[in-house]
């Protein structure tokens, strides 16, 4: 019987020891840098999160100021909630696209490897640029989309005008970029062993059978990993929002899209911060937004008790 | 006592090495004059946010500074950035490579220089400077009664009207001729009704007139209605004034009601969408989509370039009631040194060249903004065709409060002004609304002594 490894105490062997002092140095440039431009801006961020502070001069003390602001402005709510909706929209339909699209590209034809190129090719342009074309299929007069929707008998949308779409055209576009997470599906589904696809075969199961019981649940992990990805990322969206509203282009509509509804969290931290001068503010959003994130994965990891299965187990 | 091993020493001295050389690369302004400099000079790194045509012309002021100058040799640079985003020009000078002179719309110069951004111009003489310029871009240029700008271009709004489009709907161009003074509302909301065309699909093609389209802010509304943004004495913002939330309801509520809420934000993001704005080539007035637009006199060189045989012409913007007077406002962009600059000395001699007389000619005379420099503005030689207009306009043209919270305040009147069109929230509760947000930043600012 193999002993299992203590966990408990963590000793090093004077061999090990040596090992490390010979290591630290090595990635020394590394934890410089972590400290120097993560770690330092944390801690530094939070206590601006106390103090009044444009970015220039002294920070004022300001105790819990601008978290009390928070509670009764508007433009913060709001914020929130247009994140928040997006998220919830564009997690799970993101989800269901990126396996759709890698169990394509896992097809056994010969043309494969065109296929997950052309799949692929969307994610890797700058999100800026794919905005910009965005702008044009969506054109309510002369876009693409609105033409192929009253060709087929649909009402045409003004998906960048009206309050109502604006979102929903972010997760659309959103979708494009669902290459990145499909490869990491596809690699995925390439782990999960023939023989049970073989063995289910034989069985009689039909192949929305063998994907339910076979391919799902075993690439549960990895959907859980892109939850909360996604959900991270989600809520951190801002360059479709910046580009779309007009951004740093003079003339531009100066609300973040019809009735704010393009304000999201991080487009009003910004504005806060380099509109407005108010680091102190944009700082406490900044903490708000990430309490809000370790909540959400918290909530997803405690939820995914109940449906992931690690092969292991 | 351990010592590092060697192998170790070798490795962390190399790592310092390796960090040592990424941090340094990159810093430093090189010390040789650029070409068209003279030698001996010192370099002037100027910022500024504007795009071509401006840039064309603000090149030529440059070339003819560094030309003359035995001192500094200016070098401009186009970055990202617009009337009230300069996170670009924020991050440089807080990382220390801010340039040494930066444009910066006037109307925010006070809440920059309350947020610690820009370098105070007295120690320079900038206060002398005064009498030169217009009084109102004086005005703009102050925080706290002390000069941290020289004022740059102004600007004025007028109505500007498609003869062709008139003619062809039946209506005579000569009911809006100028020297019959300031049409009413009622007047243009009845020409402009001749003019909205639709297509088979009931979606607008032509819409005669839409008070939001290009200048027709809050602001230029609010004056028109006599309403007053703001109260030095109780020291509050005032976008509630009765008179503004009448001009909110006439030109934004009313106007949407009928027109159509829905058909006419469709027609907006179609022909003249401010998300992003079309290019200018594409404008909506120049392109025939729009019969009559509230604009400036920057639009005048559009004319020539892209749409030489189109027949407009221009009045006074429209007056509640006959007989009232017209009003209008003028903005307008400065030059500042930012806090941390590196050639404060060089970057002021090139600010009183470029916003000074020879600067402002040249930019008059390219671009068709107006100066802020008084005596040029009675040099008849600098303005021709309809600029004239613009330049008799100035003298009465009201100018936004320079307050600490200026672009904040924007921000709220432009939300209310969308929920107005949209007929989302009711003016009155949107401005009194965009009034509590902007009150409650600006409080830490007064009194504001001026």
């Amino acid at each position: 019987m193999i002993a299992a490894p203590r966990l408990g105490r963590f000793r090093l062997s004077p061999e090990d020891r040596r090992n490390l002092r010979t290591a630290l140095p090595f990635i020394a440039p590394w934890i410089i840098g972590f400290l120097a431009f993560t770690v330092y801006p944390i801690v530094y961020s939070l206590y601006l999160s106390f103090t009044h502070y444009t970015g220039f001069g002294d920070a004022t003390a300001a105790g819990f100021d601008n978290y009390q602001h928070m509670v009764k402005d508007p433009l913060f709510w709001q914020s929130l909630s247009n994140t928040l909706y997006y998220a919830a929209l564009a997690v799970p339909i993101g989800l269901v696209v990126a396996i759709a699209l890698a169990l394509m590209m896992n097809q056994n034809v010969r043309e494969v490897a065109i296929y997950r190129a052309a799949f692929y090719l969307p994610s890797i342009i700058p999100l800026f640029a794919l905005t910009f074309i965005f702008i044009v299929l969506l054109n309510p007069g002369f876009g693409l989309v609105d033409f192929l929707l009253e060709r087929v008998g649909l009402p045409a949308v003004n998906w960048l005008g009206d309050a109502r779409w604006t979102r929903i055209s972010v997760v659309l576009l959103a979708q494009l970029g669902a290459g990145g997470p499909a490869l990491i599906f596809l690699a995925a589904l390439r782990a999960v062993p023939t023989e049970l696809y073989e063995s289910a075969l034989l069985d009689g199961a039909g192949p929305l059978r063998r994907f339910y019981k076979i391919t799902l649940p075993l690439i549960t992990p990895v959907i859980l990993f892109d939850l909360i990805y996604g959900t991270i990322l989600g809520i951190q969206i801002f360059t479709p929002a910046y580009v779309l509203t007009g951004g740093t282009s003079g003339g531009g509509a100066y609300t973040a899209g019809p009735e704010n509804s393009l304000l999201f969290f991080v487009y009003y931290l910004y504005k806060n911060a380099f509109q407005y001068s108010d680091m102190g503010y944009a700082s406490a959003l900044a903490w708000i937004l990430f309490v809000i994130s370790v909540l959400l994965a918290l909530a997803i990891m405690r939820w995914s008790r109940y449906w992931v299965h690690y092969e292991a187990s | 006592m351990t010592l590092l091993p060697r192998r170790g020493l070798k490795a962390s001295l190399i790592s310092l090495v390796m960090v040592a050389t990424a941090c340094s690369s990159g810093g430093g302004q090189s010390a040789a004059p650029l070409p068209g400099c003279n030698s001996g000079t010192t370099q002037v790194l100027f910022w500024t946010s504007h795009t071509p045509p401006d840039t064309d012309s603000m090149k030529h002021t440059v070339d003819a500074f560094n030309k003359q100058s035995t001192t500094a040799c200016v070098k401009m640079v186009a970055v990202p950035g617009s009337e009230t985003d300069i996170a670009k020009l924020t991050t440089a000078v807080r990382g220390g490579t801010g340039p040494d002179v930066y444009e910066l719309d006037r109307f925010t110069v006070a809440e920059r220089a309350a947020a610690g951004v820009l370098t105070d111009l007295t120690p320079f003489g900038a206060a002398n400077e005064s009498a030169n310029y217009l009084d109102f871009a004086w005005q703009e240029a102050l925080f706290k009664g002390k000069p941290y700008a020289l004022p740059f271009d102004t600007d004025a709004r007028a109505l500007f009207y498609n003869k062709d489009l008139m003619q062809a709907a039946g209506v005579d161009p000569n009911a809006l001729d100028i020297s019959k003074g300031a049409p009413t509302i009622d007047t243009v909301r009845t020409i402009a009704n001749k003019l909205n065309k639709k297509d088979s699909s009931g979606k607008y093609t032509t819409v005669g007139f839409v008070p939001a389209i290009s200048q027709g802010w809050h602001y230029t509304w609010g004056f028109a209605y006599g309403g007053s943004f703001f109260n030095a004495s109780s020291c509050k913002v005032t976008p509630d004034d009765p008179k503004i939330v009448q001009a909110f309801k006439d030109m934004f509520w009313d106007w949407s009601s009928s027109l159509g809420v829905d058909q006419l934000q469709t027609f907006i993001s179609t022909y003249a969408p401010t998300t992003p704005p079309l290019p200018t080539e594409q404008d909506a007035f120049l392109t025939g989509h729009i019969g009559m637009v509230i604009t400036g006199p920057w639009v005048l060189s559009w004319f020539p370039q892209y749409q030489p045989n189109l027949h407009y012409g221009i009045t006074y913007i429209p007056v509640p009631h006959q007989g009232d007077q017209s009003a209008t406002w003028a903005g307008g962009w400065s030059v500042v040194i930012p806090k941390g600059a590196k050639n404060a000395k060089g970057g002021y001699e090139f600010m009183k060249y470029f916003a000074g007389e020879p600067g402002q000619r040249v930019y008059t005379k390219e671009t068709q903004h107006m100066p802020t420099w008084k005596t040029l503005l009675t040099d008849s030689t600098l303005y021709q065709g309809d600029l004239k207009i613009f330049v008799q306009l100035l003298p009465t043209a009201h100018s936004r409060p320079a307050l600490p919270v200026g672009s904040l305040y924007w921000d709220q009147l432009s939300t209310a002004q969308d929920a107005a069109i949209r007929h989302s929230k009711d003016p009155a509760a949107a401005l009194k609304d965009a009034a509590t947000a902007t009150n409650d930043k600006l409080q830490q600012y007064c009194p504001l002594a001026s």
